[in-house]
């Protein structure tokens, strides 16, 4: 059994990603309703529940700055308000939480552990091709 | 993303936790109800058995339980029975506890798995699956099971499941009924299915103390010669003996009565909500309907881990437990006492060390060690087995089977009416 790691290390990389920052950061994700997160051992856990979603034979656990980002996304959240909270939380300059953030969002929905989402108000649908979740 | 092996997984959450109480692994019987009468079980009970029905815990006590055992951090849920399906409610069990993302695994004797359980399974994976074969032949696998048409059954459940990808594992128990198949499930299994395959041949007493299954137990000389026939078991057991008499301390030297991660990691609720250090431990329970599993856990097992041994036994010195099951529980179940060492399984661990070429250092009077009573008769099977005159690829039906002392309903209902752990069940 293969068990993902996810790498989001704010201290060990330097970035250059001015061209990432414009409209795109207003797109909004939440994690998907088919993985659980369990916090067991300090870390933070995410577990596949059901078919067809990333991986099953997968359990990924985040480092302090994953986890951050997915506890955020319990809820809808936008790529600028990730970057906010990222660049608050570690003290890191706008460019590399950026980064960091757009790693790990590519990372969570190339694993199918994130959706995005349309939010109209206070309401939100699923932008993306969803399969029904729970 | 980087990818680490299950192991290294495994081994960084029990390192992290290391020298914690913390309880990481829950068994759980849903059930001791099932379709199958199999004469070497230690629990199983009638399917039309309305009374042990009648104590189950219910659906929604059991979504509470798996609440509790979630907030408590447990991240490793077995399931087994009886058979699970035995219960009709069994999936949403199973759902609500991957919904609270345990890693589950699913025993079960794959006897009524349905198109519509697989199809449910592949949506909602478990992490790991285990089915017991009882037979390679449909005549052996029913005269352990007593059920006439659970070999197609079975057969027909592992293929369901195996169609769909799902993480199975398939494994039996050697039994005077079935050994001269077991070399032939393990073909089947692994050359034909493609699945992991292993055997275990260490039957136990039924837990209401019965000693039906021990009909057909097999012999500690037929035990281990079927170890050594099987290169990857020996070599496992011979690796576990050199680390054991190279370590520095023997591993019984401790002055509890339990040692091993029942109570510390681990712990198991049986179907009516009595909570125990293991599955095969019962003298000792917590009735979770009465308190909560938290309370259980925090007080009751903690007071049954840190109960100190009350005898010097030749266990507390013997360097190849890594080799033998002698534990509290077996303990109760043969002798109806955790501290006396049981005699079989003593045999049986010295026969491995000694058909494998090692000599047991002593460790106190023991009867099976050189000057003991039973030495010598050890010691020839161990020769027998290094000279493979007993040949395990020769072992043939029996052509008279060993008296059947009582079948699961009529044993069930017995006990040994004397240990004091069946009255509240």
């Amino acid at each position: 059994m293969e068990i993902a790691v996810s790498n989001l290390d704010c201290a060990d990389r330097a970035w250059t990603v001015h061209e990432k920052i414009g409209p795109m950061m207003e797109e909004t994700y939440i994690r998907s309703s088919a993985v659980v997160s369990r916090l067991i051992a300090g870390e933070t856990l995410v577990v596949p529940v059901r078919g067809k979603v990333g991986d099953l034979a997968s359990i990924y656990s985040f480092n302090d700055v994953g986890t951050t980002i997915w506890e955020a996304l319990a809820k809808p959240t936008s790529i600028n308000t990730l970057i906010d909270l990222i660049e608050r939380e570690y003290e890191v300059s706008r460019e590399r939480a950026a980064q960091d953030v757009e790693n790990f969002l590519q990372e969570m929905r190339t694993a199918e552990l994130v959706m995005a989402v349309e939010v109209h108000g206070s309401d939100v649908s699923h932008r993306t091709e969803l399969r029904e979740t729970a | 993303m980087s990818a680490a092996s299950y192991t290294d997984f495994s081994s960084a959450i029990h390192k992290h936790y290391a020298g914690k109480r913390t309880p990481l692994e829950v068994s759980i019987e849903v059930t001791r109800r099932c379709p199958l009468e199999c004469q070497h079980c230690y629990n199983n009970l009638d399917m039309a058995d309305t009374e042990a029905r009648n104590r189950e815990l219910s659906k929604e006590e059991y979504f509470k339980l798996l609440d509790d055992l979630s907030e408590m951090g447990v991240l490793w849920l077995l399931f087994t029975g009886g058979e699970i399906f035995a219960r009709k409610d069994f999936l949403e069990i199973y759902t609500h506890a991957k919904r609270k993302g345990f890693l589950i695994t699913l025993f079960t004797n794959g006897t009524v798995i349905t198109e519509k359980i697989a199809d449910y399974l592949k949506e909602w994976p478990p992490f790991a699956l285990e089915i017991t074969l009882y037979g390679r032949t449909r005549e052996t696998y029913e005269e352990l099971t007593a059920v006439p048409g659970s070999y197609d059954r079975c057969i027909r459940g592992i293929t369901l499941l195996r169609d769909r990808g799902l993480p199975l594992k398939l494994k039996t128990v050697g039994t005077t009924i079935n050994k001269h198949e077991v070399l032939s499930m393990k073909a089947f299994v692994e050359e034909e299915l493609g699945l992991d395959f292993k055997t275990d041949s260490l039957i136990s007493p039924r837990i209401d103390c019965s000693q039906s299954p021990l009909a057909v137990r097999l012999s500690p000389e037929d035990v281990v010669a079927l170890d050594m026939h099987l290169p990857r078991v020996a070599a496992e057991h011979s690796q576990n003996i050199v680390r054991e008499m190279q370590a520095a301390e023997p591993q019984g030297d401790g002055d509890t009565v339990y040692s091993c991660g029942g109570g510390v990691k681990a712990f198991a609720i049986d179907p009516y909500g009595h909570m125990s250090i293991c599955i095969l431990s019962h003298q000792e329970t917590y009735d979770i309907r009465s308190g909560s599993v938290k309370e259980g856990w925090d007080h009751f097992l903690l007071a049954v881990r840190q109960r100190k041994r009350k005898q010097i036994t030749k266990c507390l010195n013997c360097r190849i437990h890594s080799v033998c099951s002698m534990c509290p529980a077996n303990g109760e179940l043969e002798n109806t006492d955790a501290e006396s060492p049981v005699d079989f399984l003593c045999e049986v661990a010295h026969l491995r060390a000694m058909a494998l070429g090692f000599e047991v250092p002593e460790h106190g009077e023991c009867e099976f060690c050189p000057g003991g009573k039973h030495h010598p008769e050890v010691k020839e099977s161990a020769r027998r087995i290094i000279a493979k005159e007993i040949n395990v690829g020769e072992w043939k039906s029996p052509q008279v089977l060993l008296p059947i002392l009582s079948n699961a309903s009529t044993s069930a209902s017995t006990g040994c009416g004397g240990c004091g752990s069946h009255s509240n069940q």
